[in-house]
């Protein structure tokens, strides 16, 4: 049977590679380049690259850079972060990577997602939606890089966006991200028992076991490692690294 | 490529081009003479060593009573450092382990040491520094066409461990330097310091510095003087073979051999393997295998095949990564290659002056506080054949 | 159409040499040929009709008998035709492509790493171990008509054939060039066929 994938998350900033806390400051990774090495050595099942302050900074995405990652990667690859339209999502494609991440661009153009799904199929979008708790209950929407708030509920807009043609949602808790305290498996569940499609779980693994609690109770698909694989522990050092396969696979039986 | 005159020791294989060299009535050169006195004063290997080596364990211990850690080792992924903090686990000491990452890492560097410290259950400090930073540093370098490529990475990391040190009130910093494996460098050609650093970067980089760790002289002075952490070099006190601790390293801890000196960091293969022999006709090698010989762990004709008959590995396409990190085009690269070399003192550097504060220097030396040849090298004037 | 740029890399890596071509005509050139595919049927097949490609591939393939690979998309290329669209394929391989049910509790399209039992034995799936796995990601699966032609199973819901061969013409459903050692392993294979 299918494996539940599990996707080391690299934050880029233009062309460093970057680990945020909770969508704020920052630490310095390392190289994007040398860092895929490893990653494939250690056969990862998929990487992800997320340049998360392109649309705030108003940056289109780094296609030499992207390039160069593509040539590196023997595994599926997917990039998200300030990509717009239709022509750069394609070029982005092209280079090697099997899909395309867009969250802000998906709000402000939701044919957008329609527009690169039918060029190059829909399991090569996937629609990243940041949620945060409400003071008042219940889960917002923001976009922008976590900066803007927007009126959309997560689980509606959700099903809007498989609607339009997504093949995969990536849920990302800002509550949760740079904490290692676990994921918000509540809006995972919720998000995931809404759709029918794949949904990745992101935001806030610390350990292992998150691993089998985001697919067996958030019912999550797959499983975004941030903090986790860049750091030797939580407090401590840069160390890239990926969790044992064998001890995975017993959280997730 | 001997050429019949030229003068070789007749115990190591250093020969005349090496900085500062002289060679006694028999032929033997100062460096061994060096490496004879420090074995001597060290008891490297013997039971005084290793008497000697405890009571400093003692000390580290009593001191780090009470506080999370108790010493700080340097790693790198190679054999030595690894080995280290494998030795002070042994010994009851409780490290951490601190690791500067200049952004060229080979992967079997950052999984050597997640694998040794995994098993260990030694935590890791590291500092990263921004690639595109470290990138701009190394290129500054490069274009001024001065022989210490490495020196941003080195001083980065003493100003590293240092400040992990500080963080975790650590008194004690171990290096895993050891003069039996890896030789005496010769003084004279090389130097670094922060303020050369700085000087290069201003004049030939573009890129502020905004997370390179640069140890200025103050820096240095806060470091030993009001923080007052010590630096040992465990390998110097006791019995400590490279090829065993490989093996041992492998086999433990699954640890993987590079293939060569240093070649866990691109960089630093670059500088070895190409850039000093290519541009300064020198040939780093004779460092190692000197040692060796000297140690009786290489038979000198041995030596000599290999160093002067033989080329240092290059990594296959070592060459194109280095150019295209560093946004060079073949024609760049070898004008450059081809331009007259330059050296440390034509730039400005805080040489002077500690030359001037040998006596301050002397204490620290004394008090364990700078190592012995950190004091030879910078506080006394150098012998500089400018050819 | 595809990720081209990933095959040629991992050839390279493997020490293969290849070419990527939009021209017939260079075609005609090759000792092997690799067909990929992402996108959907219609459109490659109606690409493949336009370009001129169709003659050169039939004459390769079934004349000259040229080892042909098709990945992903490429391999349903190789069959009858697909659910997907109303186009023929390339009919080479007696086979259908059928759209996954979506009513069976199991997410739509294929996608993850999942494993591949070997049915007849094929040189393309030399000293591939007991439970490799492979990625997958794909809405429609490939049904042949002769067992023979299959020589890959996987099962997802239902069993289907994740590897088809009828003579020089060889198919994967799964992505070799992003399927790391194994997937190294597969292309090797293929390139050092006689």
């Amino acid at each position: 049977m299918l494996k539940v994938r599990i996707i080391p998350c690299l934050q880029l900033i233009d062309q460093s590679l970057v680990k945020t806390v909770q969508f704020g400051k920052y630490s310095y990774i390392g190289d994007p380049i040398n860092t895929v090495r490893i990653f494939n050595e250690l056969e990862v099942d998929e990487l992800c690259f997320l340049d998360i302050r392109a649309t705030v900074q108003k940056r289109t995405p780094n296609l030499k850079i992207l390039s160069e990652i593509a040539d590196e990667c023997f595994m599926p690859l997917s990039y998200g972060g300030g990509v717009k339209d239709a022509e750069t999502a394609k070029k982005i494609l092209s280079i090697g990577f099997e899909k395309i991440i867009i969250n802000t661009a998906a709000i402000e153009n939701p044919a957008l997602i329609m527009e690169i799904a039918k060029h190059s199929g829909n399991q090569s979008v996937i629609v990243s939606i940041d949620v945060k708790r409400s003071i008042w209950g219940g889960y917002v929407v923001y976009s922008n890089d976590g900066t803007m708030k927007t009126k959309l509920n997560p689980i509606e807009w959700a099903r809007k966006v498989e609607e339009y043609g997504a093949g995969e949602l990536l849920i990302t808790s800002m509550d949760q991200d740079g904490t290692w305290k676990g994921f918000d498996n509540e809006i995972i569940r919720n998000i995931s028992e809404a759709v029918s499609i794949p949904v990745i779980a992101n935001g806030g693994a610390g350990a292992i076991s998150d691993i089998g609690k985001a697919a067996n109770i958030g019912k999550a698909s797959a499983v975004a490692l941030g903090s986790m694989v860049v750091f030797q522990k939580k407090g401590m050092g840069v160390l890239v690294n990926f969790p044992d396969k064998n001890e995975v696979e017993k959280e997730l039986i | 490529m001997i050429s019949n005159d030229m003068k070789i020791c007749s115990r190591c294989i250093y020969d005349e081009r090496t900085p500062a060299i002289t060679f006694d009535e028999e032929g033997v050169c100062n460096y061994c003479k060096t490496f004879d006195s420090l074995l001597e004063e060290y008891q490297t290997g013997k039971p005084e060593g290793e008497k000697r080596m405890n009571e400093i364990i003692e000390e580290i211990k009593k001191n780090g009573k009470g506080k999370k850690y108790d010493c700080v080792i340097g790693v790198s992924g190679g054999t030595d450092s690894s080995f280290m903090v494998y030795w002070a686990v042994q010994k009851g000491l409780r490290p951490l382990a601190v690791h500067y990452d200049n952004t060229w890492n080979t992967s079997i560097a950052t999984e050597n040491i997640r694998k040794v410290l995994g098993k260990l259950k030694v935590d890791l400090y590291t500092h990263v520094c921004d690639n595109k930073e470290a990138d701009d540093i190394f290129k500054a370098f490069f274009v001024a066409g001065v022989p210490e490529i490495e020196a941003s990475t080195d001083l980065a990391l003493a100003e590293t461990m240092y400040r992990a040190a500080a963080k975790y009130k650590v008194k004690y910093v171990l290096e895993g330097h050891s003069f039996i494996a890896e030789g005496i460098t010769p003084l004279g050609k090389n130097y670094f310091d922060g303020k050369y650093i700085k000087n290069i970067h201003k004049k030939y980089g573009k890129l502020p510095l905004k997370t390179y760790p640069l140890m200025t002289f103050r820096n240095l002075i806060k470091w030993t003087t009001i923080y007052r952490i010590k630096k040992i070099r465990p390998l110097w006190y006791i019995e400590y073979n490279k090829e065993d601790a490989r093996v041992f390293l492998e086999n433990m801890f699954g640890w993987q051999y590079y293939g060569g000196h240093h070649l866990e960091n691109r960089m630093t293969s670059f500088f070895q393997s190409i850039y000093c022999p290519d541009k300064f006709n020198i040939d780093y090698r004779n460092n190692s295998l000197s040692a060796l010989v000297r140690a009786g762990k290489m038979k000198r004709e041995q030596a000599i095949y290999e160093y002067y008959e033989t080329s240092p590995y290059i990594e296959p396409e070592l060459l194109n990564y280095f150019k295209k990190r560093l946004v060079l085009s073949d024609e760049e690269y070898n004008t450059i290659m081809k331009s007259p070399p330059r050296y440390w003192y034509e730039f400005p550097t805080y040489k002077k002056r500690f030359e001037r504060l040998r006596p301050l220097f002397y204490l620290l030396m004394k008090a364990n506080l700078i190592p012995r040849s950190f004091y030879m090298k910078y506080c006394f004037p150098t012998q500089i054949n400018k050819n | 159409m595809g990720n081209l740029g990933s095959v040629k890399n991992m050839l390279k890596y493997i020490g293969a040499e290849s070419t990527i071509t939009a021209n017939p005509v260079e075609l005609r050139e090759a000792q092997k040929i690799i067909l990929p595919g992402v996108g959907s049927f219609d459109q490659a097949m109606k690409r493949i009709e336009e370009s001129g490609f169709r003659e050169v591939l039939d004459a390769k393939a079934l004349t000259e008998k040229v080892p042909v690979l098709g990945i992903c998309l490429g391999m349903q290329l190789l069959t009858y035709g697909s659910e997907e669209g109303v186009i023929l394929g390339l009919g080479w391989i007696p086979a259908r492509a059928i759209h996954f049910p979506s009513d069976n509790g199991l997410k739509v399209p294929h996608m993850g790493w999942n494993i591949v039992t070997p049915s007849t034995p094929s040189p393309l799936c030399e000293k591939l171990p007991g439970e490799s796995r492979f990625y997958f990601v794909h809405s429609y699966y490939v049904k042949v008509e002769n067992e023979s032609c299959s020589i890959l199973k996987t099962n997802y819901g239902l069993n289907f054939d994740s590897a088809i061969q009828k003579g020089n013409i060889f198919g994967v459903q799964f992505h070799p060039e992003k399927s790391h050692k194994l997937g190294m392993q597969l292309l090797r294979n293929f390139a050092y066929l006689q």
